[in-house]
């Protein structure tokens, strides 16, 4: 289809002001929070799901290729839309349309703000679990779309544990509910298969999540250590324990550097790393497992632990803990994620392995990651207008993933495959896996029109 | 400027920005507009793809770069402390060199120039506001020494909805027995709108005429009832004098009992800390202590306070180049504060003032809007 007549019938479906096409726009909305950059033909802004299933039923027509996007956090150019086309931007449809306590579940439009929904039912004392780092800003489709995690889904699970049903825009135009307030649904599980399927199957434009009651009481700790290796024995000692800890984070000393230049957290700056470890629930029996998680953390040659004496204190643990990210851009202006999860019981040698591809590339490596999950997030700091830099970090973010994989771990934890990691997929995929991966792909997108090119590799 | 000297001047601290996307729900331009044109990540993206030559700067980006309210927002929650508003601003420059910039602005250029004052006025009638006090001393507060000088701003000075601003502060000084003069005809505009116009050279003629006339005076302090002045004059001015804002200089006169209050007011208040004031020149707690002061009065914070406060819509001269933008921002900033329910907006700023007011009006909303020396003066009486 001509441009022009694309903008035109686009125009008809949302009106002008939602139809963004000049250079300026589709540069604007060609890269994420990824390292990766392609332009889309135009970019639209919907209103409502008829909107969105009247874009789609247009696309699907034209064979042209399209995309959802949230707020465009994602880590690995799931936004990019490398073969152009439509990128379907939900900022305008960011209402929460229900919160049904009684039901305990929230429908929301997929353009809320992660942090917006949770503010708004604690209000009434309960919470939407899945918290990613991002979560002020993220959206649920984006969450949704990627299975996002975070510290508190070592105990709680990731997003794909608290969405009960959605609605999604097929390929065609065509719109499905899948799921619902009622836990048990019966026929394939269309939810689950939607939740993590980085937008490839179709575009999500209602999603119904699970609430639930605010946890009684809480209780933060800050085990420090000397050694990375006290850490991550510590970690998998409390698991073998028994005991489930809401949140069980590391974050290693450049880390911790790079966040007290911006957030004055008050971390020890020259241990080897720390761990934040909260525990929640019911009161009762609290104190008996803070007590044995201390017993664990001093066999294993803790220097200090400490307890958040109130709610000021915790935010502001957790403020370094979610901003540590970012901060890595106090020491060098770009960062590349590698989101590879492992065995709990490999953390401390995957570790060393890291540190030693750092060392092999001369790139700067710091550490902060969900250790309660065994996943680990190395951050490489460089400068991406460094050609030659930038090429030593594509070659040590491989590494560290193979490392992960041959560890008997994955290569994504919780970000994704986008673009950025096809070539990674081999590494737990065999040719079967990933044909069956495209069969499903197929069915619900014959054209490959939905976001294409992200999440399975095409046939070699 | 060239993109040359933007390269230069910009690329490092722009290369800074990531993409994470944490100012997105911070930016108030992109709350209302919700397309990435409209945020600090669009807008560093932009003065990036043109330093690289990726993107050439026209009219759309004109519209992108023209319409940052100046507010900082985006900085204060930004992990990577990216100078986003500086490089906006230096942005600006760019465009002003290449052509693309609003008209508004080249007129607002050419009025200073000619008039000294952004209203086009006649620089005699900047004390008129005076008219608003009855008992006016006969110098009519133009004195040819004085401990301090009253720096009033073009706003206060020539809107009559805020001429109020400058007569309460001058009460109050007045019953407080503090040495003051303003300089009347010879008070020129500060610069500030020129450097959100993106001609920040053309701001040194106007800077040392105003230190020229303060020398004269032999004032040790300066005292503004305007945030952006302030602003102006401690970021671009050098100058020997001790610089105040009107709520610092009131808290010292609490403070040493040069002025009391006998009146009970009444009400919910909440205070909207003005984004030059607060966050751009760190001024926060003085005028919570004001209000502290005041007697009967109930205060409640707004949720996003001190350094996460919300711009009312009125900065970066974002009223003149898209009213409707600067007042959908306002319509924000009222919701928010009828949300804590409060009755009364505080704030110790003229701009602020009038954004709120008038937007408060054209929609209705019950809410009063005062200045912080409105709300002293009402509790001394
Ligand atoms: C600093 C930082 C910290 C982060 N921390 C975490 C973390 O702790 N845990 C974690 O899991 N992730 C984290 N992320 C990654 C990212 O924030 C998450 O993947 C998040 O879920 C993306 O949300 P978004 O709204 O930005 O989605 P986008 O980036 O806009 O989109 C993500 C994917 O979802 C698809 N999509 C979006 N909306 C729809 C829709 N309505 N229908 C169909 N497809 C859609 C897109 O096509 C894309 O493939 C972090 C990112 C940053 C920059
Ligand atoms: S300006 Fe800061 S917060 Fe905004 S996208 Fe860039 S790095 Fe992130
Ligand atoms: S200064 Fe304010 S308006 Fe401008 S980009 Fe930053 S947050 Fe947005």
């Amino acid at each position: 289809m001509d441009k022009q007549k694309l903008i035109a019938s686009l125009n008809e479906i949302v009106g002008p002001d939602n139809v963004l096409s000049s250079e300026m726009d589709l540069m604007l909305y060609s890269y994420d929070a990824s390292l990766d950059k392609a332009k889309p033909d135009v970019v639209v802004l919907p209103d409502s799901t008829e909107e969105v299933s009247k874009i789609m039923a247009l696309a699907y027509k034209e064979k042209i290729p399209i995309l959802g996007r949230g707020s465009g956090t994602n880590l690995t150019g799931g936004t990019v839309p490398i073969k152009g086309g439509i990128v379907v931007h939900f900022s305008r449809m960011n209402r929460i349309l229900e919160i049904d306590y009684a039901n305990r579940t929230a429908t929301v439009q997929p353009g809320v703000i992660t942090l917006d929904l949770q503010t708004e039912v604690l209000k009434k004392g309960f919470v939407y679990q899945p918290d990613p780092a991002s979560q002020k800003v993220s959206t649920i489709g984006g969450n949704v779309s990627e299975n996002s995690g975070g510290p508190h889904c070592l105990k709680y699970g990731v997003t794909s544990n608290h969405v009960q049903g959605l609605e999604v825009v097929l390929n065609d135009g065509t719109v499905i509910n899948t799921g619902g307030k009622a836990r048990d649904n019966a026929g394939y599980d269309i939810t689950a298969l939607v939740v993590g399927s980085e937008g490839t199957v179709g575009l999500v434009t209602k999603a119904i999540l699970k609430l639930e009651r605010a946890p009684e009481s809480v209780k933060t700790l800050l085990a420090i250590f000397d050694a990375i290796e006290d850490g991550a024995n510590t970690v998998s000692a409390i698991v073998a324990e028994g005991i489930i800890p809401a949140t069980l984070e590391m974050m290693d000393n450049t880390v911790m550097r790079a966040v007290e230049e911006t957030i004055k957290v008050g971390y020890p700056l020259d241990a080897a790393c720390v761990l934040i470890i909260e525990l929640d629930g019911m009161p009762e029996g609290m104190d008996d497992n803070a007590s044995k998680i201390v017993e664990i953390c001093r066999q294993n040659h803790v220097r200090d632990v400490r307890l958040a004496k109130d709610e000021a204190e915790r935010n502001v643990l957790w403020a370094g803990r979610k901003g540590a990210f970012g901060s890595v851009g106090q020491v060098r202006p770009s960062y590349l994620c590698c989101d590879g999860t492992v065995p709990r019981t490999k953390l401390p040698e995957v570790l060393n392995q890291v540190i030693e591809i750092g060392k092999k590339y001369n790139l700067p490596i710091g550490n902060v990651f969900h250790a309660g999950d065994g996943n680990l997030h190395p951050l490489i700091m460089f400068d991406e207008r460094d050609e030659d830099e930038r090429s030593r970090v594509l070659k040590a973010s491989t590494e560290i993933l193979k490392a992960c994989a041959d560890a008997g771990g994955t290569i994504s934890g919780e970000h994704g495959v986008g673009m950025e990691k096809l070539k990674e997929t081999a590494f737990i995929f065999n040719e079967c896996d990933l044909e069956f991966e495209r069969q499903i792909k197929r069915a619900f997108d014959p054209d490959d029109i939905i976001n294409p090119g992200k999440m399975i590799p095409a046939n070699s | 400027m060239n993109i040359v000297q933007l390269k230069k001047l910009s690329y490092d601290e722009v290369a800074k920005c990531n993409k994470c996307g944490f100012c997105l729900p911070s930016c108030p331009t992109y709350l209302v507009k919700k397309a990435e044109s409209y945020s600090a990540r669009g807008r560093n993206a932009i003065t990036r793809f043109a330093i690289e030559n990726k993107l050439e700067l026209n009219e759309d980006t004109e519209r992108a770069i023209f319409t940052c309210l100046g507010c900082g927002a985006c900085t204060a929650v930004c992990l990577s402390s990216v100078q986003t508003k500086d490089l906006i601003f230096q942005n600006r420059e760019c465009q002003v060199d290449a052509g693309f910039y609003p008209k508004v602005a080249k007129r607002l250029v050419k009025i200073l120039e000619e008039s000294h004052n952004i209203s086009d006025e006649d620089q005699e009638d900047r004390a008129e506001w005076q008219e608003l006090i009855k008992e006016l001393p006969e110098d009519a507060f133009e004195k040819e020494t004085a401990d301090v000088v009253f720096f009033v701003g073009c706003v206060a000075s020539f809107f009559p909805m805020v001429q109020k601003i400058p007569a309460n502060m001058a009460k109050i000084m007045q019953s407080a027995g503090v040495d003051f003069t303003i300089l009347g005809g010879e008070e020129w505009c500060c610069g500030f709108p020129l450097i959100g116009a993106g001609m920040p050279e053309k701001l040194a003629a106007m800077k040392d005429h105003n230190l020229k006339k303060v020398a004269k005076v032999g004032a040790k302090t300066i005292v503004f009832t305007c945030p952006s002045c302030y602003h102006t004059w401690h970021h671009f001015y050098k100058s020997d004098a001790k610089l105040m804002h009107a709520s610092q200089l009131i808290l010292e006169l609490i403070k040493d009992k040069k002025i009391e209050f006998n009146k009970n007011i009444k009400g919910v208040a909440t205070y909207h800390d003005p984004c030059d004031l607060g966050r751009n020149t760190g001024v926060y707690e003085e005028p919570r202590e004001i209000i502290k002061a005041i007697p009967g009065l109930e205060f409640v914070e707004l949720p996003m306070n001190r350094k996460f406060s919300v711009c009312c819509g009125g900065g970066g001269n974002v009223e003149m180049t898209d009213p409707d933008l600067s007042a959908q921002v306002a319509q924000t900033k009222l919701a928010s504060i009828k949300a804590v329910g409060a009755d009364t907006v505080l704030t110790a700023c003229q701009q602020c003032v009038r954004t709120m007011e008038t937007r408060a009006k054209r929609s209705k909303t019950d809410l009063v809007v005062k200045d912080l020396t409105q709300l002293v003066i009402e509790a001394m009486e």
